[in-house]
């Protein structure tokens, strides 16, 4: 990385005080005079440098700190230790001039209000981030263009779609031309062709400004077709930080060999490596392999099997990213 | 600025428009006490001639004034921004770089002070025509001269009123402070009955404090009943009152702010 990252995380720790007590009423009692605290750690010391325009996923199972990490780096949260940098502002200083250059977009709040159309709540966004007509405009336009807005930013939005909304937002959450995007399950609850468009608004979006992007997702479809790199994160501590293509080769080096074999033959193929079941297509049998191994195999299993057909894959990268959690 | 105000006026009238069925039931609850003490001392007075030199007239007076100067200075900030505080929506809009409670929830306010104001003229009319005030002693100079006064009044109420929402930060009891406070305000701002009826001591203790600003004050100076130094002194207590109330409300504010980046927005 020669230029200047746009996002420097250095140690950033947080910790959660969280009070607790037994069920019951004496335990009620009692914790009324002396609240019970807990500390729960949820950031440990994560350190990692993003690029200006770099589309970075950033992974983790649920209470993995990723949230929290992007609360942090937006300004809502204070750490409780460590250090961040986003465009050389402190984020949690909430200065206004590092407001108006980001933004974080998370699917399950909104920031449009409900009971008007999402069209005066963009009204509203150019006063508050100073647009001029002309700029406002055109940013509109494009993403009209983009996310096809039309008619459906002019309907309340407790009207729409839970797709309508999610594209409403993110045009809020984009007017101000935002040079750094944090989006926390941007996809989240849309159906498959809604997540199709937002990925590849996010895609065209990057491309045209150069925007830097860190996005939390579930969907794995999201974070292969847009990040090139990925971070990921598990209870708190960072447990890789490099690009999606490595990560099979790093964490899970092995491959999938799918064959189908002719004529109902049942045969033992525990013997090539380890079976694993199969997805979508029942015919096949899934044998897992070490990458290195991939080619002997596949050459014994075709001289000794009556073979229809043959395929050679990397693993689902669900997979790959559950034994990385476990590493 | 002045546009971010003009669009976070037409969003927060436009919000609100949607529930003006709300509003008006709101507003009757609202009208239900000031209403009685006119009825009621209105019954007094005319029975008795006067009650300490008040007589029918200038209770219907004080009255029917005070339904107008209560919806100019009172706010309703802990009611829209406490919630917003509790459940965390406050973070969409401290992303943004303009302040929460300073814009928006400012103009929330204003904007349901000009619908309740619609709402509640009719009414007045019509308790005008019932109680048949008279105004004579009402004059444009008087209005012009307590307008600063119900600005100065509004500004002290709206920034006490979000400093105790601020509260909301540290716990939910914010709203039984906030209780407490309203009922300071009613005792000692001449909501109840106009300050001359209330104990010597309970006088003597208003003038110390800032809430006959909201009411009292105001509304003696529509009624032409406060003479030039009175009116001056009430000026100069309300802008100090107001340097009071813009200090400990950014201290709540910022505090606040930081207690809930730590624990978790």
């Amino acid at each position: 990385m020669t230029q200047d990252p746009v996002i420097l995380v250095d140690q950033l720790s947080k910790t959660y005080q969280v009070s607790e007590r037994e069920g019951g009423f004496a335990a009620a009692v009692r914790g009324f005079f002396k609240r019970q605290y807990r500390d729960v750690p949820a950031v440990q010391q994560v350190s990692f440098r993003i690029a200006p325009g770099e589309v970075v996923g950033f992974l983790g199972p649920n209470g993995a700190g990723k949230t929290t990490t992007l609360k942090m780096l937006s300004g809502l949260l204070h750490p409780t230790a460590g250090r961040a940098q986003v465009l050389g502002y402190t984020p949690w200083q909430l200065k206004p001039a590092y407001l108006s250059v980001m933004t974080l977009v998370m699917g399950q709040r909104n920031r449009l209000s409900w009971d008007i159309p999402a069209a005066d709540s963009f009204l509203l966004n150019q006063a508050i981030y100073r647009l001029s007509d002309a700029d406002y405009q055109r940013t509109l336009a494009e993403l009209d263009e983009l996310l096809d807005l039309g008619p459906i930013m002019r309907k309340p939005v407790r009207n729409l779609s839970l797709g309508e909304r999610m594209k409403c937002e993110l045009a809020a959450g984009l007017l101000h031309r935002p040079q750094v995007l944090f989006l926390d399950e941007p996809t989240i609850g849309l159906d498959i062709t809604a997540q199709a468009r937002i990925r590849a608004f996010l895609q065209e979006y990057n491309r045209r400004t150069g925007a830097t992007i860190l996005l939390t997702s579930h969907y794995m479809a999201d974070v292969t077709a847009l990040c090139e790199r990925v971070i990921i994160i598990h209870q708190g501590q960072l447990k890789y930080d490099g690009g999606l293509s490595e990560l099979s080769r790093r964490i899970a080096p092995f491959k999938l060999i799918g064959v189908a074999l002719g004529e109902a033959v049942h045969m033992d193929l525990s013997g090539y490596g380890t079976l694993v079941a199969g997805e979508d297509e029942a015919d096949k049998h899934f044998i897992q392999v070490p990458a290195a191994d991939v080619t002997a195999v596949t050459a014994r299993l075709l001289a000794d099997l009556p073979i229809h057909d043959i395929t050679i894959a990397d693993p689902p990268i669900e997979a790959v990213i559950e034994r990385a959690f476990n590493a | 600025m002045l546009r971010i105000y003009q669009r976070l006026w037409q969003v927060n009238w436009a919000e609100q428009w949607q529930y003006r069925a709300n509003l008006v039931m709101y507003l009757l609850y609202w009208l239900v006490s000031p209403v009685v003490y006119l009825a009621v001392w209105t019954a007094i007075a005319s029975q008795q001639g006067s009650v300490n030199g008040l007589t029918a007239n200038d209770f219907v007076t004080y009255y029917m004034t005070l339904l107008i100067v209560d919806q100019l200075t009172s706010e309703i900030t802990i009611f829209v921004a406490g919630y917003r505080i509790q459940d965390g929506t406050l973070s969409n809009e401290l992303i943004r770089p303009i302040h929460p409670i300073l814009t928006n929830i400012l103009m929330y306010n204003l904007a349901f002070k000009a619908l309740t104001l619609m709402a509640l003229l009719p009414v007045w009319l019509v308790l005008g025509l019932l109680f048949r005030p008279d105004f004579s002693s009402v004059t444009l100079v008087n209005v012009l001269i307590a307008l600063p006064v119900i600005g100065l009044g509004f500004a002290i109420s709206f920034l006490f009123g979000a400093a105790l929402t601020c509260v909301a930060f540290w716990t939910t009891r914010a709203w039984a402070l906030h209780e407490f406070y309203s009922a300071l305000v009613v005792l000692f701002s001449g909501q109840f009955v106009p300050l001359t009826l209330m104990p010597p001591p309970i006088q003597a203790v208003a003038q110390y404090l800032p809430f006959q600003l909201f009411k009292y004050i105001p509304i003696q100076i529509i009624l032409g009943r406060l003479d030039a130094p009175a009116i001056l002194a009430s000026y100069l207590g309300g802008l100090v009152w107001l340097a009071l109330a813009v200090g400990l409300f950014r201290a709540v504010w910022s505090a606040g702010v930081k207690r809930y980046s730590a624990v978790g927005a």
